[in-house]
């Protein structure tokens, strides 16, 4: 065998020498390259390919069941399931068929199902929680690389009962609104997590390593509503807003013992279960959250604040001439055309009287007052674990003029909470005891087990249990022969207060056409079981009182729930009226003789005192035909003779619809002189009537033509 | 027979036969992770089948010492046709899967001309370059070689195996640099090819022109510019390969405890991507061992190249070496996200017996040139 030898050049030589520096500086290449990946970016990359395999995929707790106080459900959850796609399994080619066939069945676009699973993702949602039919059909496809997973959805059986109160929750199962907001993180438990690892194709894989960590189901939680409660709540509310055409409404039951809350009924309210198709407005809980003048159903407040002071005693006498005259202004009360007159206590309260009360106000002074308002909770949240609770508006004690402290004695200047107002009524119907309102009574684990029972909670006493009784007696003659006499229900004793609040105007003053009324009480009044406050905003069909508005929806409400809750029925009605308490109208004295004027005035039940020495009456206080507690004492002037001098007080006389000559004729009979402005009848007199003057004073009286009695009054 | 025997053990470079038994020997260890899944999967022992391969491939390499190579220089022409006739009857009778080498079913084996093809290259140029060398200054002499490797070159890209002609380039790069060529004008070739691709791809995305490669093909070198461009789809590869190896860190994730292996996140990365799986569980000093291993066989074959008794033998040594280095520069530069995506074995490491036979002859070959590269007289 011969083999050309061709011998190796030179050059060649260099040139292979060439060949290898050329590798040597390849490899040094790729040898800093790999320093640079493995060795600084090592640590990145690591967490990069940990990225890559693990996917937290949450297991979700079910939420736990909202029930009222018998365990009816409320909330619960079931689980739906929820489709998602993994884009990388999808055949090529198959997109459009696989949207086209989704599209069919969830009624959702092609385009925009096609777009979700061509994104380039692992995991994509195409829709969550859908309905049972439609997820059979979609699993019936059995469709490559679309999946589903079970996720537990929140319903509400009952729909929108109790909706504003119970909230909602979110897409995941987030609590977003009311008791699912506040007691989030105790309904929703703790998520379980299973760490799975995925292989490139985004599968499971079955051996690899997976760490599990079970979800902890949440808890449930035992409402203090009674489902029956709520339920006649709604329905009277309904039919309230229905009637009246409000703009929104509310009611509001209690426990007063307890603070406990059976009923809280909104209007408007919306369907939880499709909760994003209502405006956001609907979803708020105004029971809580907004603040409103009370008006008049305040006047319990004042009173009781008075009686506990001893600024005022049941026994004591108050006279309403239309209106008084407080520094910085003058306060009309609601019935202005026709005054009340000479008034006892109770007879101020069952009048809703604003003189009374402004009178009572006054005396109590500034800190008593504010002792009161703070005492009872206003101006402070109660604390009640609903989310969004307003804390009110009370005109600061610093600024406060006596024309603030006038304006606060009748329900007006200060703006609270319907719960701050209710859970400050169960105090004063409770003995006292100013409560904690209480929406959740207990909590219980996923499998039923009780885990905490929420107490009631006492925050203070305000007043004594003596003082209770008596306002309470106090309201029950409101129901019974006052402004409440719509609340009154056969067979129960019930006591309550009206309220017509006039609306403020945004940027000042009261509205003059639009009224919160609202009616607040409580049964039975001997052994309070509930307290109950309706409020209205803004009726637009006549009549805005509260009397005319709330009260029938309070009496429907408390007549119900009493024969619900099985509470015998007492006292027949007219064992009330027999009581001490029963009043006797007024007869007309006037012209009559002294004599026979005492005599009836006495066969009445009434005392007499006779100012003068005159044969005839010439004046009487209280005028004729008011209501007054037996008892009571009623002022016959006679001719008394003028600057006789006597350093005698005599009560300044009810001039109050007289004409100028009817004062006149009284001025020529008594040791007063009087100043009279104006023309027509008396409207205002100052000194008021009833005020103890000195023989000789002067009286000025403020005469306006007559006009009809308003046909709205502002205040029943 | 005997004495040519002792003579030949004698001559053997035992530093190059022992890096590349090194190299065999971290090849089946790797492999045995990397098939963890896919020998179950496919109830198939990659390991034992790697080592049956690299016996026999241990057979050629000693049968390829028994006589002087630079015999072929005298049947040159042969071989190329012989080399035109295999790549038209893979044309022909050639299957393929998506990306894969195409392969010639024989009996149960499926044999892929693609490795041969460079072997049969390297023997038949060399000659070619040999008869030319110091000559090949002028473009007279340069377009002819060029043309001598663009007949196949064509024929693979028709396959197409971007990667197989890739390495052809990079063969006629080497031998023409050791066979004197000019080296701005090797330079401005290469360097022009490179331009005329860059603008060949750019017609064909805006004015759609014609091309030889795939689509895919196409997109490999697309993503390797910017992997974000389809990080599930192509860009997939080019990333995860990089986490791959870059989470390996220093020391490792152990054997068998690669989770990106375990779970691989990589196609078939007991071929092209089998450097991953080393970068991953045996960490930089893994991977920094074979690249010296890798290095001294380059070294030692340069080393012979140098010391050749001929030029035809020098420009085999120089071809040989220069499809190997290929091999591992692509390889790895894929697996570090410094090369792009073409289906490319880590020499003796990647599972695949055409390719360990292929590259153990190209070896032998090598170490052919090393124990004649002194006149033998029997």
């Amino acid at each position: 065998m011969t083999v050309r030898q061709q011998p190796v050049r030179i050059k060649t030589k260099k040139r292979i020498q060439i060949i290898l520096l050329l590798v040597s500086l390849a490899f040094m290449g790729l040898f800093s390259r790999l320093i640079w990946i493995q060795l600084f970016k090592g640590e990145e990359l690591q967490k990069m390919a940990y990225e890559a395999r693990f996917r937290d995929v949450a297991i979700e707790a079910k939420r736990g069941v909202i029930s009222d106080r018998n365990g009816r459900p409320l909330a619960i959850s079931i689980t739906t399931d929820s489709f998602y796609a993994n884009p990388p399994q999808i055949e090529e080619g198959k997109e459009a068929e696989i949207a086209q066939q989704l599209s069919g069945i969830l009624g959702v676009s092609q385009t925009e199902i096609l777009n979700q699973i061509t994104k380039n993702q692992a995991f994509v949602w195409i829709q969550r929680k859908v309905d049972k039919e439609k997820a059979e059909a979609i699993k019936a496809l059995s469709l490559k690389g679309i999946h589903s997973v079970e996720e537990p959805e929140r319903v509400y059986p009952k729909g929108a009962l109790l909706a504003n109160v119970l909230g909602f929750v979110g897409m995941d199962n987030n609590g977003l609104n009311g008791i699912e907001a506040s007691f989030d993180k105790t309904l929703s438990g703790t998520p379980g997590t299973l760490m799975v690892e995925f292989d490139s194709k985004n599968q499971r894989i079955p051996e690899a390593t997976q760490k599990f960590i079970a979800p902890v189901d949440g808890s449930s939680l035992v409402l203090t509503i009674d489902e029956t409660i709520q339920y006649i709540a709604e329905r009277e509310l309904r039919k309230l807003a229905e009637t009246h055409q409000t703009d929104r409404a509310g009611i509001l039951v209690m426990e007063p013992k307890t603070g406990r809350i059976l009923a809280m009924a909104v209007s408007p309210t919306f369907d939880p279960n499709a909760y994003n198709k209502y405006d956001e407005n609907l979803w708020k809980n105004l029971l809580i959250s907004d603040v409103y003048e009370p008006g008049s159903t305040f006047k319990t407040v004042v009173m009781s604040g008075a009686l506990e002071e001893g600024v005022v005693t049941p026994q004591d006498t108050f006279y309403c001439g239309g209106a008084i005259k407080v520094k910085g202004g003058t306060i009309r009360c609601w019935r202005t055309g026709r005054p009340h007159g000479y008034e006892t206590f109770f007879e101020g309260v069952q009048n809703s009287c604003n003189p009374v009360f402004v009178t009572i106000g006054l005396k109590m002074g500034q800190d008593l007052f504010y002792k009161y308002l703070n005492g009872f909770g206003f101006g402070q949240k109660t604390g009640i674990d609903l989310p969004g609770e307003g804390t009110g508006l009370i005109v600061g004690q610093k600024r406060c003029t006596e024309l603030d402290l006038a304006t606060m004695s009748i329900g007006q200047a200060n703006a609270v909470t319907p719960i701050q107002l209710l859970t400050a009524f169960c105090a004063i119907c409770n003995g006292g005891n100013l409560m904690k309102p209480q929406i959740v009574q207990e909590i219980r684990d996923a499998s039923g087990n009780l885990v905490e029972t929420i107490e009631p909670e006492i925050v203070r006493q305000v007043i004594s249990p003596e003082t209770s009784k008596t306002v309470l007696s106090a309201l029950e003659t409101v129901v019974s022969q006052g402004t409440g006499k719509a609340a009154y229900i056969e067979g129960y004793r019930v006591g309550g207060k009206t309220g017509t609040a006039q609306k403020i105007i945004p940027g000042g003053g009261y509205s003059s056409t639009e009224f919160i009324p609202s009616f607040m009480g409580v049964a039975p009044a001997n052994d309070p079981q509930i307290v109950c406050l309706v409020v209205a905003d803004n009726p637009k069909t006549g009549v805005h009182t509260g009397s005319a508005v709330c009260a029938p929806a309070f009496e429907s409400v408390v007549r119900d729930t009493l024969s619900y809750l099985k509470v015998p029925a007492q006292v027949v009605p007219e064992q009330v009226s027999a009581s001490s308490l029963q009043a006797v109208t007024v007869p007309s004295l006037v012209e009559k003789d002294v004599q026979a004027a005492v005599a009836e005035i006495q066969q009445a039940g009434l005392q007499a005192s006779v100012i003068g020495d005159g044969a005839q009456v010439i004046a009487q206080l209280p005028l004729a035909n008011t209501q007054i507690l037996k008892g009571n004492s009623v002022v016959l002037y006679t001719r008394m003779p003028k600057n006789a001098g006597t350093a005698a007080q005599i009560p300044a006389p009810e001039l109050t619809g007289k004409t100028k000559e009817e004062i006149l004729k009284i001025s020529e009979g008594v040791d007063l002189s009087f100043e009279i402005v104006g023309e027509g009848v008396a409207m205002y007199q100052d000194p008021a009537p009833g005020t103890l003057i000195q023989a000789g004073d002067k009286i000025t009286v403020q005469l306006e033509e007559e006009k009809e009695p308003s046909e709205e009054p502002l205040d029943p | 027979m005997l004495l040519r025997m002792r003579r030949i053990l004698k001559n053997l470079d035992y530093t190059l036969l022992l890096s590349i038994a090194a190299i065999l020997c971290i090849g089946f260890v790797v492999l045995k992770s990397a098939t963890v899944n896919a020998s179950v999967k496919f109830d198939t022992n990659f390991v034992l089948r790697q080592m049956l391969w690299a016996g026999m491939g241990f057979c050629a390499f000693f049968t390829v010492l028994i006589m002087d190579c630079s015999v072929f220089a005298g049947f040159s022409r042969w071989l190329y046709g012989l080399n035109i006739v295999l790549l038209s009857s893979v044309l022909m009778f050639g299957k393929s899967v998506k990306g894969a080498q195409a392969w010639i079913p024989i009996g149960p084996i499926r044999f892929q001309p693609a490795e041969l093809v460079k072997i049969l290259m390297i023997l038949s140029l060399a000659k070619f370059l040999s008869d030319r060398a110091g000559r090949l200054n002028t473009w007279a002499e340069l377009i002819p070689a060029f043309l001598y490797v663009g007949v196949p070159l064509g024929l693979i890209l028709m396959q197409p195996d971007l990667g197989t002609g890739l390495v052809y380039v990079a063969i006629l790069f080497g031998m023409l640099v050791v066979s004197g060529a000019s080296l701005p004008k090797i330079l401005l070739l290469i360097g022009g090819g490179l331009a005329a691709v860059v603008s060949w791809i750019t017609g064909h995305y805006l004015w759609g022109w014609w091309m030889p490669l795939k689509d895919y093909q196409l997109m490999r070198l697309v993503v390797f510019v910017n992997p974000d461009v389809d990080p599930r789809g192509w860009g997939w590869n080019i990333i995860q390969a990089k986490i791959t190896v870059g989470s390996g860190g220093l020391w490792g994730r152990g054997w068998g405890k690669g989770p990106q292996t375990l779970n691989e996140f990589l196609p078939e990365q007991w071929t092209d991507f089998i450097f991953c799986v080393l970068g991953e569980e045996f960490g930089f000093i893994g991977a920094f061992v074979l690249l010296l291993l890798f290095f001294i066989l380059i070294w030692r074959g340069i080393r012979i190249a140098g010391q050749a008794k001929d030029t035809y033998s020098a420009l085999v040594a120089v071809g040989v070496v220069s499809m190997i280095v290929f091999h591992i520069l692509q390889n790895i530069g894929m697996a570090v996200g410094i090369m792009p995506i073409t289906g490319i074995p880590l020499p003796l490491v990647s599972y695949g017996g055409n390719s360990l036979l292929a590259n153990m002859i190209a070896l032998g070959i090598l170490m052919n040139v090393h124990i004649y590269k002194e006149p033998f007289i029997i």
